[in-house]
């Protein structure tokens, strides 16, 4: 899961959710490492996207299998 | 609930958690309790738009298991994530041309926990016919204020989150041009059109632009619009009502003939929605001549700028509780 989270905030991978506030958390993490694509910097986009997904998981099953897919 | 002041005190004084949007001299006839709320004389009632100073508009937050009322300025807006209930919804109203309004709008998007906290808001208006001014109200305390943000944390069940979504009625061709800024700013002077560098304001007399019609960009398939405020030929700057942001593709919105038959259409995909807050925008009223036409589910307050998360123009904002 944590590939697929960085390929997505990378832009290497797209995902589209129904979740507002995950789409503008992954626009935001774009632009953020887009702007300083380093390591350290990935890790802690990575980290706030787990943290985000870790909370909503109950309503974002479908969103999770998805990106898995990714 | 669009209600008479009598029933909105009686509502207040049986203890319910409330929203509250109505015209100043209402909301300042309230008694205090729980509730928040914020200025406009306008809204999308069940029955249609309508402007009104002798009715207000409530949403009851029947679901709350708590609740706390919270003041912010500038220096302790963001503060709003630290308050917010670890399972919650936070109801957010700024007064139009604050000084937090306009540092929440230029930096809510860069708030690294932002999106861990459901927040939905609007920011408050006034008669645009009148000089009057912009105000919210912390019903707790009784007071209002014209350069202060009030939210209301609500803490919800743990069976229930809260999810926020956005109407758009507005989209884009892709084949128009891209404009591009080099900062983060409320007031522009230049842009990059398609890579080139021009006087921005130049370039929209030059080509004739629907200053009515957005600025639009793609957030993960969200479509976010930024309003033009104003555009000074004079001195060469064009004003927005939420900032543009660097980094971000623009472009202008395809230009909508009939804004109460596209959110009709809009609308189509929401039918089992059960909003328990929801806003429009103010331009959207205005532009739209939205005055009489319901947009079903959603009813609420017309608003000067919308959050959803962060600030957007010309939008419907809403929120829903779900089951987890």
């Amino acid at each position: 899961m944590d590939l697929k989270l960085q390929k997505l905030i990378r832009k290497e991978a797209e995902y589209k959710s129904t979740n507002l506030g995950l789409n503008l958390l992954i626009s935001r993490l774009q632009r953020r490492y887009s702007i300083n694509p380093s390591q350290a910097e990935l890790d802690d986009c990575l980290q706030e996207i787990k943290a985000f997904i870790e909370k909503y998981a109950s309503i974002m099953k479908n969103d999770i299998e998805a990106i898995k897919n990714l | 609930m669009f209600i008479n002041l009598e029933q909105a005190k009686n509502l207040i004084r049986e203890g319910r958690i409330l929203h509250i949007a109505a015209e100043e001299s209402l909301l300042n006839q309230l008694p205090k309790g729980k509730w928040i709320g914020g200025t406009t004389p306008y809204f999308i009632t069940e029955q249609g738009g309508i402007t009104s100073k002798d009715k207000l508009f409530v949403n009851e937050i029947a679901s709350a298991v708590d609740f706390k009322t919270a003041v912010y300025d500038k220096s302790n807006i963001f503060d709003i994530t630290k308050d917010a209930y670890s399972n919650g919804i936070t109801f957010l109203v700024m007064p139009f041309a604050s000084d937090v309004a306009v540092f929440y709008a230029k930096e809510a998007p860069n708030v690294d926990d932002l999106f861990m906290y459901p927040i939905v808001g609007w920011i408050s208006g006034f008669d645009l016919s009148t000089d009057s001014s912009a105000k919210v109200y912390d019903g707790v305390t009784g007071i209002s204020y014209g350069d202060k943000a009030v939210a209301l944390h609500i803490c919800l069940p743990d069976d229930k989150t809260a999810s926020i979504g956005i109407v758009n009625i507005f989209s884009v061709n892709e084949d128009d041009a891209v404009i591009e800024f080099k900062e983060d700013a409320l007031s522009v002077t230049k842009c990059l059109v398609n890579g080139k560098e021009v006087v921005f304001s130049d370039y929209i007399s030059e080509n004739k632009i629907d200053t009515q019609l957005p600025l639009v960009a793609d957030y993960n398939s969200v479509l976010v619009n930024v309003s033009i405020k104003s555009v000074s030929k004079e001195n060469k700057t064009v004003d927005f009502y939420a900032p543009v942001f660097s980094g971000k593709e623009y472009r202008f919105a395809r230009s909508v003939n009939d804004y109460a038959a596209s959110f009709t259409e809009q609308l189509q995909g929401f039918t089992d929605a059960k909003p328990i807050f929801s806003c429009n925008c103010v331009l959207n009223y205005l532009y739209g001549k939205l005055d009489g036409k319901a947009t079903p589910p959603f009813a609420g307050p017309v608003t000067f700028g919308e959050i959803a998360y962060q600030l957007v123009n010309q939008t419907l904002v809403y929120a829903e509780l779900i089951d987890k």
